[in-house]
């Protein structure tokens, strides 16, 4: 095997923090193609610039999607990186792993693939990142005949992803990992087939903290909440104070909407002004805890801001229910689904399409009627649109 | 092991099942308490308990992983969690390694371990977990700097506030080696996010024939691009152009790569949580620091400035964005020495929201 | 309408748009159906028959998916011709 001088990315196996250098020679000790990447790497490092070609058509029959060509623009120099595609497989929701299952995977990849990964990627799929097109139907035939399947890419529904929920935090509104499941199950035609003007994303979080950064990456993002009152543990709370938490300045004077008071002694909350925005709770775990209806709010419209500016996703549905097989969600999103289809251009999210032809045209499209929860404030200017039905009413 | 050969694949392969059910790779400690988490304390900047309403309690020891890992890694560190935890493990959204275990003993034991193969245990609570980021010139065609680079020299500068020290509140890192951002960095505490600063040269014969013409002018979101009939390909009027690469995306042909005008700019003040605030997007802090590989000196001395200003100024539980929002950005600027430029004052979609319309501001 | 030749129809479709337009799934159910009668379903279903085993592919360039005539790179590398 070619042995590439790499001092340029010497300097980065230095320092306490783990050296991705490490692992690509790791990988390069066993591996023509992650070594040629390595000497392709450090040539980038020492010209500034990367060396990849624009993608390229590979995928396995039948699917339009999860596998991501990729051809280095220098295949005389470093022939291991000629073809080097990323073969994304639909990581479990919440990404816990049996050590069994991720070794068959990690074998399949050493035989097939550069021995490189992404655990995992932006999305949430682990990506096998570097092999050849011949490699592509075989491994596909390895990976799904031992239970797993590809993620998602192009204009499709991209992989569901969600924080770990129910399974370890308390703070869990919905059953994220089941959501995340039942949704990446339902919906894989839409996962593998591109059929739509251009990527959809969900990503479920259970409570207000957003771990999954639902709110601002995906296209319909799912946070749990509740409706009832927080349960205060006034026990709990006299242990806080006497551990040292200064209750008044860290919790009280820190909630937004000023509904809590503390005396000395107890916390009180005025639950009909409480926003749930999760600050107390997320400080006082022991102390208190939401109580009552739990379900979802659901937000659309999250993107990068490629290419008229990022969004956060709005407030659509308010709450909804979520329990299986989550039926109520599935006609909701299925009709998001349809007008977005039927209204885009290509390449357009639907957040930009709500943008261009408005919110009242999307809510009715879906079947939502206006509620108060959906904007920050009402309009300010004094032009607006009255439909014949409007005047009627 | 040979490969399976075309006609095993076909009868192997199977197709639209999706991946196995998270149910299968559940630690029994984790099955068992599913939903019935009554509350968690963080033990050190690394390590936390979750105690069930049964009393039962699992113990986590969250290791920073860099997102590029060989199958190696994940081997030895499977090892610990076959060793420690029952055979299962964890990777967090921003790429850290859990291992999960009810034995309170077993946690010193699991550090050792990760720390003998290079992966250090930290980023619980308030500090600096692992940083979000794309491919850079690893893997990706887009890529207008290194991702993993910069995220290694940033992390080691910024190794203490990983595993030891505290900071005000939780502080998310994020590297995007292109406005495409796939690591959606526009929303972290702060943000190093990779930029052009030249308008694309046009390679006119290749646009011709790689190209739809009606879907390259389109694609432009300032109208730069129009037809240039005489070429049968485009023009770009350099005054429009802000050097977003969406025409590059859909026209590789329209070369924006400049690697001596390509660079870095760092974005502070986002959040996702809705915490006290509302979710808020980060906002531009520098505006351009040059590609100075392999470790980005000026780059890591920027956001080191931030962070120690932050450290310093903030209160506790304030996040980067709610106290600049608190002290005002001209404060923001005056403290973290960072020169306010032209290119700070918006001119794009957002900019109206943006000017200040009151006479209340500080010197 | 015969399968096959609903197939050809759609093939035909695809071809004729070579090199002009990137064609998307919806673009190609609605051209055919229009032009031909059948419902959206039964094109739907005989345009996923043919990516199927290779007698069209789905792409991807200019940042988004659209359905192809297969490139003979792609058919000998599924095995279709040798």
């Amino acid at each position: 095997m070619k042995k590439y001088e790499t001092p340029l990315l010497d300097e980065l196996e230095k320092g306490p923090w783990p050296s991705f250098v490490k692992e690509m020679k790791l990988a390069a000790a066993t591996s023509e193609m992650a070594n040629d990447e390595l000497g392709q790497v450090e040539k980038s490092y020492r010209d500034k610039r990367g060396y990849w070609k624009h993608g390229g058509i590979v995928g396995v029959l039948g699917y339009g999607g999860g596998v991501i060509g990729r051809y280095s623009s220098l295949p005389e120099e470093f022939p291991g990186v000629a073809h080097f595609h990323t073969f994304r497989i639909n990581q479990p929701s919440g990404m816990f792993y049996k050590t069994d299952r991720l070794r068959e995977i990690m074998d399949l990849w050493d035989k097939y693939g550069s021995g490189l990964t992404n655990m995992h990627g932006s999305t949430g799929d682990m990506i096998m990142l570097g092999c050849r097109t011949e490699a592509l139907e075989p491994l596909f035939a390895e990976v799904s005949s031992r239970g797993w399947d590809l993620g998602g890419s192009g204009s499709a529904l991209r992989t569901p992803a969600c924080c770990l929920g129910q399974s370890r935090c308390e703070w869990a509104n919905i059953d994220t990992m089941d959501i995340c499941n039942e949704l990446t199950q339902s919906y894989q035609d839409y996962l593998h087939r591109p059929a739509w003007p251009y990527k959809f994303k969900f990503k479920v979080a259970g409570c207000a903290v957003d771990c999954v950064a639902a709110i601002a990456r995906a296209d319909c993002s799912i946070i749990g909440t509740w409706k009832g009152k927080i349960a205060v543990d006034q026990d709990a709370v006299k242990d806080y104070a006497k551990s040292g938490m200064d209750i008044k300045a860290e919790i009280v004077d820190m909630c937004p909407t000023g509904c809590m008071n503390y005396d000395g002694s107890a916390l009180s909350i005025d639950d009909a002004n409480c926003s749930r925005c999760m600050h107390c709770i997320s400080k006082m775990t022991k102390a208190l805890r939401p109580t009552g209806e739990k379900g979802a709010s659901i937000l659309i419209g999250a993107k990068a801001p490629i290419v008229v500016g990022s969004l956060l996703s709005w407030v659509v549905v308010p709450f909804i229910k979520m329990e299986p097989p989550y039926t109520e969600f599935k006609e909701l999103v299925e009709k998001i689904w349809e007008w977005w289809d039927d209204n885009a251009k290509p390449r357009e999210r639907i957040g930009e399409l709500i943008e261009v032809k408005g919110m009242r045209s999307f809510l009715e499209g879906i079947g939502v009627e206006a509620q108060a929860q959906q904007v920050y404030e009402p309009r300010k200017d004094p032009f607006f649109f009255w439909k014949e039905e409007d005047l009627s009413k | 092991m040979s490969w399976l050969s075309a006609e095993e694949a076909k009868q192997k392969r199977q197709t639209d099942i999706g991946p196995p059910s998270y149910k299968e790779m559940l630690p029994p400690v984790i099955a068992k308490n599913y939903g019935k988490w009554k509350y968690h304390e963080v033990l050190t900047p690394g390590t936390m308990v979750h105690v069930a309403e049964s009393g039962e309690k699992v113990y986590t020891v969250r290791v920073a992983g860099p997102r590029l890992l060989s199958t190696k890694s994940i081997r030895a560190l499977m090892d610990i969690a076959d060793k420690y935890c029952d055979g299962y493990i964890r990777w967090t959204t921003r790429n850290n390694i859990e291992f999960m275990t009810p034995k309170e003993e077993n946690m010193a034991l699991i550090k050792k371990a990760a720390e003998e193969i290079g992966f250090p245990v930290g980023g619980i609570g308030r500090g600096i977990s692992n940083m979000v980021h794309t491919q850079g010139w690893i893997h990706c065609h887009s890529a207008c700097t290194d991702a993993s680079g910069i995220v290694k020299a940033m992390m080691d500068e910024l190794f203490p506030y990983f595993n030891e020290k505290l900071l005000p509140a939780k502080t998310r890192l994020a590297l995007a080696c292109c406005v495409n951002m796939c690591g959606a960095v526009h929303c972290s505490d702060i943000a190093v996010v990779a930029i052009h600063r030249k308008v694309p040269e046009i390679d006119h014969d290749h646009v011709k024939n790689m190209c739809e013409i009606p879907t390259t002018i389109s694609s432009c979101p300032t109208r730069a691009i129009s037809p240039d009939p005489a070429k049968k390909s485009i023009k770009i009027n350099p005054d429009k152009c802000m050097y977003c690469g969406n025409c590059f995306t859909v026209c590789p042909p329209i070369n924006i790569h400049n690697p001596e005008q390509d660079g870095v700019a760092i974005v502070v003040g986002g959040k996702v949580g809705s915490l006290r605030k509302g979710p808020m997007f980060s906002k531009l802090a520098i505006p351009y620091i040059k590609n100075n590989p392999p470790r980005w000196p000026e780059v890591v001395e920027a956001v080191k400035n931030i962070v120690d200003t932050y450290a310093a100024d903030a209160r506790k539980f304030e996040r980067v964005g709610e106290w600049i929002e608190r002290i005002g950005w001209e404060s923001f600027f005056k403290k973290t020495g960072i020169p306010f430029t032209f290119q700070h004052i918006d001119d794009f979609t957002f900019a109206r929201d943006t000017f200040r319309t009151s006479a209340a501001f500080k010197w | 309408m015969e399968s096959e030749e609903l197939k050809n129809k759609i093939y035909a479709f695809v071809e004729a748009a070579k090199g002009k337009k990137k064609l998307k799934e919806k673009d190609i159910i609605k051209g055919v159906s229009a032009e031909t009668g059948e419902g959206a379903d039964v094109v739907k279903k005989a345009m996923r028959e043919m990516i199927d085993v290779g007698k069209l592919m789905y792409s991807y360039g200019g940042g988004s998916s659209s359905v192809e005539i297969p490139s003979e790179e792609y058919l000998r590398e599924k095995g279709m011709i040798q």
